[in-house]
């Protein structure tokens, strides 16, 4: 097993391992089609190295010819060959089948679940002070009005949330009001689904465009309420200086 | 060995194993599926009459209803916080011609205001699930609702687009028939799958679209109706897809693909056995 050949093999097994089961242990394990994507490169680099000059290269293809003609073969080296020989044509059939197969899977939707705001919302404060008397009074409107979707506990499973694709937001989740602003969600709430640009799928939003129905104060004082029952704080311009 | 037919060797096995890499390991990365419960609607392909009219028929038992949970309309005024109906069994068939949809739902009691409705967005233009209503930053489409009651005996084919748009349409090309046994209601609506009215949902085989339901529990409690306009029970945009006929041309498609690879095959190893021998 000294052949470049046998070498490339190594190298590519050696990165696959390294890849997926060694980075993992440091960082997030990446995606298959990544891992598909270095193995590509280092194969294509490996091609490139065995084609410089034409000694490596016999070198390089030498197995490869022989096994494909089966000059010199016998035994579990022929057998390998003609599996080789019948399955590739059988996996690209396959390949074609599942390729045209009509997919009774509904279309895929990548909604974006935060969207850029409009301009006049981004960077708004909280124009009341966050007293005791303002947060009980932002969770007391929550419960009314905010509470039969997004819960009592913030977390998203009110007795209305059942029907609705998507669900409504859990706050409590860190990935939600946490990594927004106030303004944000101010936006968020006066505008409602139908607010959305195209990308979020506005069309699907139960989100009630509360502009028409709360005034701006309650809506602030309702923001307040939600970061304080959820036990989050909003991200703040200092924080991503 | 040339170097020419040796490099062509290596490009010819670069792509192959790249192919076919590449075939896998997409296979492995299926696309999510949905939540819980079902996303889409499957009118199944079927031979001879729909059961346009019979919402007991035997053939809706051996269709694999899709369900559907339900929530309070809270998204407008006036809004409700409690309803009778909590999901919806759906099933549906087509012929190529025609196509029935059945709602099964319960409902204990069975009341003269009892409702059911089937909503779908009407052309290319993305339409809220409210009534179609106005959206602030892409211009919307219409949506057409077929509608049923129990003291109608009969569905409406209606169109909105935006609130206090809902409108009975000129051309009525719904039929629906409601039977209500041991607190079950079992509502078919059946329709043609193509109008050629503009206000109508278009349903053309293997192609999706956008549906949504509502449902009103009639009943009268302290002199009133319980549920009543936009008090109702519903759902958001889900899917709905009438099966495509079988197309038997992929398998002529896989046919010619063993074959041309099988005649790469034998070419391959025709040209190195040539490089070697020269």
């Amino acid at each position: 097993m000294k052949g470049p050949l046998a070498k490339t093999a190594i190298l590519l097994v050696g990165m696959y391992v390294f890849l997926k089961f060694i980075l993992p242990l440091f960082t997030a394990p990446l995606p298959a089609s990544l891992i598909f994507l270095y193995l590509a490169l280092t194969f294509a680099s490996a091609m490139i190295f065995y084609t410089m000059s034409g000694g490596s290269l016999d070198e390089f293809m030498g197995p490869v010819g022989r096994f494909l003609t089966g000059s010199g073969q016998a035994g579990i080296a022929g057998t390998a060959r003609i599996l080789v020989f019948v399955l590739f044509p059988l996996l690209v059939g396959w390949q074609t089948y599942t390729r045209l197969a009509p997919s009774d899977l509904p279309p895929a939707e990548n909604r974006t679940i935060h969207p850029a705001p409009p301009g006049e919302f981004v960077g708004l404060a909280n124009p009341y002070p966050r007293t005791p008397e303002n947060i009980m009074m932002g969770k007391g409107l929550y419960a009314a009005f905010c509470s039969p979707c997004h819960g009592a506990n913030f977390d998203g499973k009110g007795p209305a949330a059942v029907g609705f694709n998507p669900p409504p937001a859990n706050f409590s989740d860190p990935g939600t009001i946490a990594q927004l602003q106030e303004s944000y969600l101010f936006w968020r709430i006066k505008k409602g689904g139908v607010g959305l640009p195209v990308e979020a799928m506005p069309w699907k939003s139960a989100m009630p465009r509360w502009e028409v129905e709360l005034p701006d104060e309650w809506i602030w004082k309702i923001i307040m309420g939600e970061y304080d029952g959820a036990g989050q704080s909003p991200r703040t311009w200092e924080e991503e200086e | 060995m040339g170097y020419k037919k040796i490099f062509n060797v290596a490009l010819g096995l670069t792509l192959m194993v790249t192919g076919v890499g590449a075939s896998c390991v997409f296979a492995s990365n299926p696309p999510p599926e949905g939540e819980t419960g079902s996303v889409a609607v499957r009118l199944f392909l079927t031979e001879g009459a729909v059961p346009a009219d019979d919402p007991n028929a035997a053939v809706w038992n051996t269709i694999e209803p899709a369900e559907f949970k339900l929530a309070p309309q809270v998204h407008w005024p006036d809004r409700i916080q409690e309803v009778t109906v909590k999901s919806v069994k759906v099933r549906g068939v087509h012929n190529g011609e025609d196509m029935a949809i059945l709602l099964e739902y319960a409902d204990p009691s069975e009341d003269a205001a009892d409702a059911a409705a089937v909503e779908f967005m009407v052309g290319d233009k993305m339409a809220h699930f409210a009534h179609g209503q106005e959206m602030l930053q892409i211009e919307g489409g219409d949506v057409n609702i077929w509608y049923w009651k129990k003291e109608h005996g009969k569905a409406t084919d209606m169109t909105a687009k935006g609130f206090k748009t809902l409108r009975p349409q000129e051309n009525q090309d719904v039929s629906a028939t409601g039977a209500w046994q041991d607190g079950t209601w079992r509502v078919v609506f059946s329709r043609s799958l193509q109008t050629g009215d503009a206000l109508d949902v278009q349903v053309t085989p293997g192609e999706w679209r956008n549906v949504a339901f509502a449902f009103w529990d009639g009943e009268i409690v302290d002199g009133d109706v319980k549920e009543k306009g936009s008090q109702k029970a519903i759902s958001s945009w889900w899917y709905l897809r009438a099966e495509p006929p079988p197309d038997n041309s992929i398998y002529g498609y896989v046919v010619l693909g063993i074959v041309l690879a099988a005649g790469f095959e034998f070419f391959l190893v025709r040209k190195i056995r040539r490089g070697n021998e020269s």
